[in-house]
């Protein structure tokens, strides 16, 4: 299907969405609008949810780049957000030194997550899917658990930590918003990243591992290596994106502190082409999506999960895309 | 002896969802489809149940249109990764997100409310308690049906080796999506047992990972129906031990996390070697 065809055809199934729940399309559209880039703060909140949805999706396209499905960029984020708020609160150093200890922290967190279904993958041949989606709900579980007994910040109320020190929150570009230099690092990463697939040999390994494993083998390369490395990079990239919402957004760790960022980065990956920079592009158009639902649903009334609705379509009708098919092995063990 | 009776009760109420599905995930692998989408399957049967009993008054009816949404649900995985080629996991992972999406905003449009719905006429006690009966008769049926019939010959064939069935002149892709359907209708029971079933109404979230520990449960059951159903009752029984060791200090989410555990265990092979179909989640291209 072609990218033009799949956009039209989720505009109009949105439309029809909106007229099913008995709103103006028209206006549930323009409220979209008005809530994503209506004024300098909807911007600002938009660039917010890139930034958020940017790292997963770099996540999701790296471990894709290699020929495997990171499906659990979700668990990768909240480890790495869990990492990032348990230190956070405890942590008492001048931002310059806790910003890049917390961030790094997070990185770590998604990454060691990230390297389980790696390990599983590389020692066992087992399916990284599986594992991911498995794991995936242990994150989540195990931070509950973590937040609320064995770590539990006194005070904290709920699944989460408490509020971080001021000193412990990343620095905002916009006064008066929670737009911060999270969305600087996001970009730079993406830069990054297309450096590494480009430019380098480990890239180039990567890629050869995912578009010719046969090939890549009698080559040389070290498949099981290149799926520890991969997953855990992969891992890495999600987990700091967690670190950035902890320290840059809400200040704190919340068990709920991503509406599915994990998984909704599929989807960007998908439209983004796996392209770093075009993922840049199309994290810009999720973002509006996510920034934009709330005021579509307050001004519009149209619920605002039409819009993981339309995500999931879009998933699926953009699953075709060319890097399908690549993989040869079996599901499971 | 009555706690123990009330115990084992609660397992197998716990459990019948999760075989609903499990035996869902055991025909799509066995045919050669990963259906990571069980989850959204789950989803879909709980909602359409509640809202077609809501409407029409009939809890039978209800049942009915959840397994074939379900199904429907089913074929959406199956008719797009047979038809257009597009990558099963890729694929199922968006219809969960859209099976949930589409759940939610379906709740607000028909209820006029988010979270959860009304109180619908629902199969009540006898009825959950029938579905149970229904469940392990699948279990049995599907083991058959599988093993001894032409059928699942076939389908079979098209998830170890779809070429060779190809040369007998059977399309494993028809296969294929015949068994994503059937899949789909299982899990879309699953669902509807939840709602109607255990319940009268349908609450956003309500199937709870109930999709991935059936996935779990295929897994450690070895792709065959009687192993999925058995893993099923082992996790149903770990569900109902939850509430037995409430107040025992052990944490619940160690507890809830036991299944997805289970299935990395079997994942490494340490609890014996487990294979899945040789060509379960690879597209047949022809």
């Amino acid at each position: 299907m072609r990218p033009w065809v799949a956009a039209v055809g989720l505009l109009a199934i949105a439309a029809l969405a909106m007229v099913v729940a008995g709103a103006n399309p028209l206006l549930g559209f323009f409220a979209l609008f008005q809530g994503s880039l209506g004024g300098p703060s909807q911007i600002a909140e938009t660039l917010v949810q890139t930034s958020s949805l940017l790292f997963p999706s770099l996540a999701v396209a790296f471990a894709f780049r290699a020929g495997l499905f990171n499906i659990g960029a979700e668990g990768q984020l909240i480890v790495g957000g869990l990492v990032a708020g348990v230190l956070g609160v405890h942590l008492i150093a001048p931002q310059i030194i806790a910003v890049p200890i917390l961030l790094a922290g997070g990185a770590l967190g998604g990454a060691i997550w990230g390297s389980l279904a790696g390990i599983l993958r590389a020692r066992f041949g087992g399916n990284e899917v599986i594992a991911t989606l498995m794991l995936n709900i242990i994150a989540a579980l195990m931070a509950n658990y973590l937040v609320v007994g064995p770590l539990h910040t006194p005070g904290a109320a709920g699944p989460e930590t408490g509020e971080l020190p001021v000193t412990s929150w990343l620095p905002t570009l916009l006064p008066g918003s929670r737009l911060t230099i999270a969305l600087i690092i996001a970009i730079l990463l993406a830069f990054l990243v297309r450096w590494v697939f480009d430019r380098t040999v480990f890239g180039y390994e990567l890629r050869a591992s995912g578009d010719a494993p046969d090939a890549a083998r009698r080559a040389g390369i070290n498949l099981p290596r290149m799926a520890f490395l991969a997953m855990s990079i992969s891992g890495a990239m999600a987990g700091l994106g967690g670190a950035t919402i902890v320290t840059g957004v809400l200040h704190r760790f919340n068990v709920s502190l991503s509406p599915g960022y994990g998984f909704i980065a599929i989807a960007v990956a998908l439209v983004g082409d796996l392209d770093p920079l075009l993922i840049v592009v199309a994290s810009f158009a999720f973002g509006m999506l996510q920034s934009g639902s709330l005021t579509m649903q307050a001004v519009a009334h149209v619920p605002k999960d039409v819009v993981s609705f339309v995500e999931g379509l879009a998933i699926v009708a953009l699953a075709a895309r060319r890097f399908v098919g690549t993989r040869k092995t079996a599901a499971g063990a | 002896m009555d706690q123990l009776t009330g115990f084992l009760t609660l397992s197998l109420v716990k459990a019948a969802p999760l075989i609903f599905a499990a035996l869902g995930g055991v025909v799509c692998e066995r045919a050669g489809i990963l259906n990571i989408a069980l989850e959204g399957q789950l989803t879909v049967g709980a909602f359409t149940a509640v809202v077609v009993s809501f409407v029409t008054g009939s809890p039978i009816l209800g049942l009915a249109a959840g397994i074939a949404a379900g199904a429907l649900c089913g074929w959406l995985l199956g008719f797009a990764a047979t038809r257009f080629n597009v990558n099963q996991i890729v694929a199922g992972t968006g219809i969960n997100l859209l099976a949930l999406g589409g759940c939610a905003f379906g709740l607000t449009v028909v209820f006029g409310q988010p979270g959860a719905s009304a109180e619908v006429h629902a199969l009540g006690r006898s009825g959950e308690y029938a579905l149970i009966l229904v469940a392990f008769l699948a279990a049995a049926g599907l083991h058959v049906a599988l093993n001894k019939t032409r059928w699942g010959l076939r389908t079979r064939a098209a998830g170890e080796n779809p070429h060779a069935l190809a040369s007998a002149s059977v399309d494993p892709r028809r296969v294929r999506v015949l068994a994503t359907i059937l899949g789909g209708a299982l899990a879309g029971l699953g669902g509807a047992y939840l709602s109607i079933g255990e319940l009268d109404l349908y609450s956003d979230g309500m199937t709870a990972g109930r999709g991935f520990i059936a996935l779990a449960a295929v897994i450690f059951g070895r792709w065959t129906p009687l192993g999925a159903t058995g893993a099923s009752i082992g996790f149903g029984a770990l569900a109902a031990l939850q509430f037995v060791l409430q107040r025992s200090g052990i944490p619940s989410e160690l507890m809830q996390a036991l299944p997805y555990l289970a299935a990395l265990a079997a994942l490494t092979g340490i609890t014996g070697r487990a294979r899945a179909p040789k060509a379960d989640g690879i597209p047949y291209t022809g």
